[in-house]
């Protein structure tokens, strides 16, 4: 069971940044940006190549960041350029940017050996050790970023980016630049893909070409998984990333409970999109559940307030 | 001083649908001058308000703001002087934002956003003192999301964002039409209100006779995106609702009765 948690956390942590990022777009801008199926590995493979040039580890993180922020930056210029929505933008890099990772890589799977990385240093450990090692320094990096990220929100940028998203018509009317927004999201989005897929590479030892696959969907996924818990809102930060958080280790969860009961590789994807289905349906019927309760609980505490008024 | 000079608004120029919004129209407004808009439906009245505030950028002619060509600007370039509520009270407001991150994007028009936290004490105590002016109790009720008011409250509260910021201009586009009866008593009497204590150029739509006339020290009327009638105080304090609605009816019919409404206005 503590084997479970713990690859729970090794192979969940470093997809927080990037499930951030789909969030950021998904949720806070109400819009889909593909651009990471692509970016994520842009992000590992810039990592990786620098590392194999004997870059320190955390300097590789910082490049990853930034190439795949840069690919965010192009799909925001292609979507203002062409004036084509991001969706398409999005679609056309995740495709384009195969070959531009593949030339960044040189070849299809790049391997780092076993030096260099954030965690060669825990090599010498015991499996179990190595693993407890390993998701301290991955929730260290993860508790700055979702702070980080947190604190963002909390400026007048942040509160402006939360606002395009829910009425862009009335953001521009209080002075909102939302082009410029728009751009920032793509390359805040992208950038932490990227960041997650640079902690990710160094982690297993290599990068793969074909590693982004399917991060859009489990994103997404994740995402609404988070939001049967945690109940986000524009508002609520706290429960922002903490929905991004939960989300996505109760989707590794899954997916890691899945390998332990047995089930092959392959079927992965499939317990994934299942995971995008349950989460969907959830939603669907027990969000009027869970409507009734809120409702509830506001009546009660407006109520009671109320009477807290009168007594004074 | 809100000068329009010789504008031309129109949608889709050269096709088949081509849309003439607004034709010629040459405006002139007072600095504080509190100016009502009337006219039948596509009359330009919005186009107006858009032409004003940036979201349309007219075909032809400038837009002159305090001396200031603004034309170029879009909307959100101008939001620092120019302040708008919309006709939808949903629209004016982010639902899924708490009372005061709505007031808190307010404060920031006209300057530049950038890493300060957004709310801050001295900024709430700020927002509360604007906010208990409405009598509606949100001062208690700073971080619940703006969905949960009712349409007047919202649109209240839009005023109360639209004021924050002492814009010199200040649009009001039909922003009393989707209130009931109740609601737009004291959304009104906000109005006149506010327009008093800010002191800004104001420029409001309605499709209500009564506040056109009852509202403000100018009445425009306007049809097929031309201002047909002009009216300053004294003229606008002898106008009936009866008289109003005869002219705009009037002047929908033909051309031709254009002329004779001049006439009328004349005598």
């Amino acid at each position: 069971m503590i084997q479970v948690l713990l690859d729970m956390l090794v192979t969940g942590l470093p997809l927080v940044p990037v499930f951030l990022g789909i969030y950021t777009v998904f949720r806070l801008r109400a819009d889909f940006d593909l651009t990471v199926e692509g970016s994520f590995v842009t992000g590992g493979a810039v990592c990786a190549l620098t590392l194999v040039h004997g870059w320190p580890s955390w300097l590789a993180l910082l490049a990853g960041t930034a190439g795949a922020a840069a690919a965010g930056a192009v799909t925001a210029l292609i979507h203002l350029l062409l004036r084509v929505p991001v969706l398409l933008a999005g679609l056309v890099m995740s495709i384009g940017l195969f070959s531009v990772n593949l030339h960044v890589l040189d070849t299809p799977t790049l391997s780092l050996g076993t030096q260099g990385t954030l965690f060669s240093g825990f090599g010498s450990l015991s499996g179990r050790q190595a693993d407890l090692a390993t998701s301290g320094v991955m929730a260290g990096v993860v508790a700055v970023v979702l702070v980080a990220f947190g604190l963002f929100l909390r400026t007048e940028l942040g509160l402006a980016l939360r606002a395009t998203g829910v009425n862009a018509r009335m953001a521009r009317s209080q002075g909102v630049n939302d082009r410029r927004l728009t751009v920032l999201a793509l390359v805040l989005a992208n950038g932490l893909a990227g960041l997650g897929a640079s902690l990710s590479v160094q982690y297993q030892g290599y990068a793969d070409v074909n590693m982004g696959a399917g991060t859009f969907v489990a994103g997404v996924g994740a995402v609404l998984l988070g939001e049967l818990f945690v109940r986000p809102s524009g508002s609520k930060l706290l429960r922002i990333v903490g929905c991004v958080l939960v989300g996505t280790l109760a989707y590794r969860l899954v997916l890691v409970g899945a390998l332990r009961v047995g089930l092959p590789a392959g079927d992965l994807r499939g317990v994934t999109a299942l995971t995008l289905l349950v989460a969907i349906a959830a939603e669907r019927y027990l969000g009027a559940l869970g409507g009734l309760a809120r409702t509830l609980a506001h009546t009660t505490r407006s109520a009671s307030a109320a009477v807290r008024q009168e007594a004074a | 001083m809100l000068r329009l000079d010789d504008i031309d608004l129109i949608y889709n120029a050269g096709r088949v649908d081509e849309v003439v919004a607004l034709r010629s129209l040459s405006v002139t407004f007072e600095r504080g001058q509190f100016v009502t808009v009337v006219g039948t439906n596509g009359a330009g009245k919005s186009s107006l308000i858009q032409t004003i505030s940036g979201a349309a950028r007219p075909t032809r002619g400038r837009v002159h703001l305090d001396g200031r060509d603004v034309t170029r600007l879009p909307d959100h370039r101008r939001a620092g002087w120019i302040a708008r509520v919309f006709d939808d009270p949903r629209a004016g407001t982010a639902p899924e934002l708490s009372i005061e991150d709505n007031l808190a994007l307010a404060m920031a028009r006209g300057r530049r956003r950038g890493l300060r936290f957004a709310v801050t004490a001295r900024r709430r105590a700020v927002m509360r003192e604007h906010v208990a002016g409405l009598g509606l109790g949100l001062e208690n009720r700073l971080a619940d999301r703006v969905g949960l008011l009712s349409a007047g409250q919202r649109q209240s509260l839009t005023m109360v964002m639209a004021a924050l910021s002492a814009p010199s201009v200040l649009l009001l586009d039909e922003h009393l039409a989707a209130l009931d009866p109740g609601t737009t008593a004291t959304v009104l009497a906000l109005t006149t209100e506010l327009v008093r204590e800010l002191g800004a150029t104001t420029v409001m739509v309605t499709h209500n006779m009564d506040h056109a006339l009852a509202l403000g020290d100018r009445l425009l009327v306007m049809s097929r995106g031309r201002v047909i009638a002009d009216y300053d105080g004294t003229e606008k304090s002898e106008m009936t609702v009866g008289g109003l609605i005869d002219r705009i009816t009037g002047a929908g019919d033909a051309l031709s009765d254009r002329s004779a409404l001049i006439e009328k206005v004349a005598s």
